[in-house]
């Protein structure tokens, strides 16, 4: 079962409608969406069944939070995904953090699909994001990725990247402040 | 950064926006980002501008289907709660709600049809069953698309019987399992097995006796019952026990 993608204005609508109690709509953003997002979740928890169990515990909190949706605060599937985010990230910090980060061969064995490169080079030619994080250098770009992607804090990447825990912070600020730009 | 009164340097909005969306928040830095999701609109703006410009990173993760069931194990989740009203969040939240307002678990257009049925039902509990036989609590289990299925009737000598009210096509080599949901903390508890729709005495003979706001459900199960006493095949019909009149 592979996700057919949805538009943007019928991801909307299907949230609208779980709002209202409808549950056949929870099943078509369910059958759309939770292959990737488990995807998304395993990038972060780096286990299929945490990510499984992530993106489970993300879909009840749609189908609850759903009539609080405002479409006027930002599209449904960045909606979607931030309560998929948050919930891997909150699975990945408070539960946890110690058994995950202690975790280094699973994280070494990071699956060429998950480079920070592959990833910028998935985003695809259309992407304005692509350029822009493109403008950075190598691994400032990788930095930002892999925080994002992977939910890597500053002190990992500082680990990660052999540097000291300021820097990463800056590079950070001031990539974000050169993307912000570009993007603009 | 700028710096605070008491000399402590604190992030400017826009970069604890920045580090909230990364997920790079922590400790103090998260808190105050939480707080200021639900008093700040400045922030909630940065925030969602930020997740719109980097959202297209999650749309390279490769998919993955989920498990067996996965579907039925959300559906079961998420059986018992209604979304909750954007303006009315705290009183929905509670899973215990009255039975008129959890009995519309399934889909509003369901509502109409599901009331008529229960009136009908209890009009018929009561033509068919003279005292002493009036069951005390009824609950009508309704399939998704809000057709009755079957009811149940606990009397108030303890018996309680369920009595189907159209057919139940039962898979090949499966059979029906009766459950019934008390609290939360104790999950559901089998209470009755048959391999095809008849009427069925439960036994509920380990459980406290039936109240308004008890769930019952029929699913599909393997032979000999769910595997893992718990609920695990598709849900057909469910309903919630209310005070008979």
């Amino acid at each position: 079962m592979t996700g057919q993608s949805l538009s943007d204005e019928t991801v909307t609508s299907l949230i609208a409608r779980c709002g209202a109690g409808d549950r056949s709509a929870l099943k078509q953003l369910f059958d759309a969406e939770a292959p990737r997002m488990i995807g998304v979740a395993e990038r972060i928890l780096r286990r299929r069944a945490l990510a499984e169990e992530a993106a489970q515990d993300a879909f009840v909190q749609i189908w609850r939070r759903a009539a609080s949706f405002d479409a006027a605060l930002g599209s449904g599937r960045t909606w979607l995904y931030t309560i998929l985010r948050n919930r891997s990230l909150n699975i990945l910090r408070d539960e946890s953090r110690t058994e995950l980060s202690g975790d280094t061969e699973s994280f070494d064995r990071a699956s060429e699909e998950d480079d920070p490169e592959t990833i910028v080079m998935k985003l695809g030619e259309a992407s304005r994001l692509r350029d822009c994080l493109q403008k950075l250098e190598p691994e400032r770009r990788q930095a930002i990725v892999l925080a994002y992607a992977k939910g890597l804090s500053h002190g990992e990447l500082a680990g990660r990247l052999g540097l000291p825990l300021g820097t990463i912070k800056s590079w950070i600020r001031r990539s974000m402040a050169v993307l912000k730009d570009c993007l603009a | 950064m700028i710096t605070d009164n008491a000399g402590v340097e604190k992030l400017t909005r826009e970069e604890l926006a920045i580090d909230y969306v990364l997920g790079m928040a922590e400790g103090q830095d998260h808190e105050r980002a939480l707080r200021l999701m639900s008093s700040d609109a400045l922030f909630r703006t940065l925030v969602t501008l930020w997740r719109e410009k980097l959202g297209d990173i999650d749309s390279t993760a490769p998919e993955h289907p989920p498990r067996d069931l996965a579907w039925e194990t959300l559906e079961r989740a998420i059986s018992t709660q209604l979304p909750r009203p954007a303006a009315n969040a705290k009183a929905a939240e509670h899973w215990f709600g009255s039975f008129w307002q959890n009995l519309g678990f399934w889909r509003p257009a369901a509502m109409a049809a599901g009331l008529a049925t229960v009136m009908l039902a209890g009009g018929l509990a009561r033509e068919w069953a003279r005292p002493p036989r009036q069951p005390v609590y009824v609950a009508v289990l309704q399939t998704e698309q809000g057709r009755a299925q079957a009811v149940v009737n606990a009397y108030a000598d303890g018996t309680v019987t369920l009595v189907p009210i159209e057919t139940i096509g039962v898979p090949e080599g499966r059979i029906l399992e009766v459950w019934t949901l008390q609290s939360r903390e104790q999950g559901p508890v089998s209470i009755g097995r048959m391999d095809q729709a008849r009427t069925l005495k439960l036994d509920l003979k380990q459980l406290k006796r039936p109240d308004a706001g008890h769930l019952f459900e029929i699913t599909v199960e393997p032979p000999g019952g769910s595997p893992t006493g718990r609920p695990t095949g598709p849900v057909l019909s469910k309903g919630l026990a209310g005070q008979a009149l």
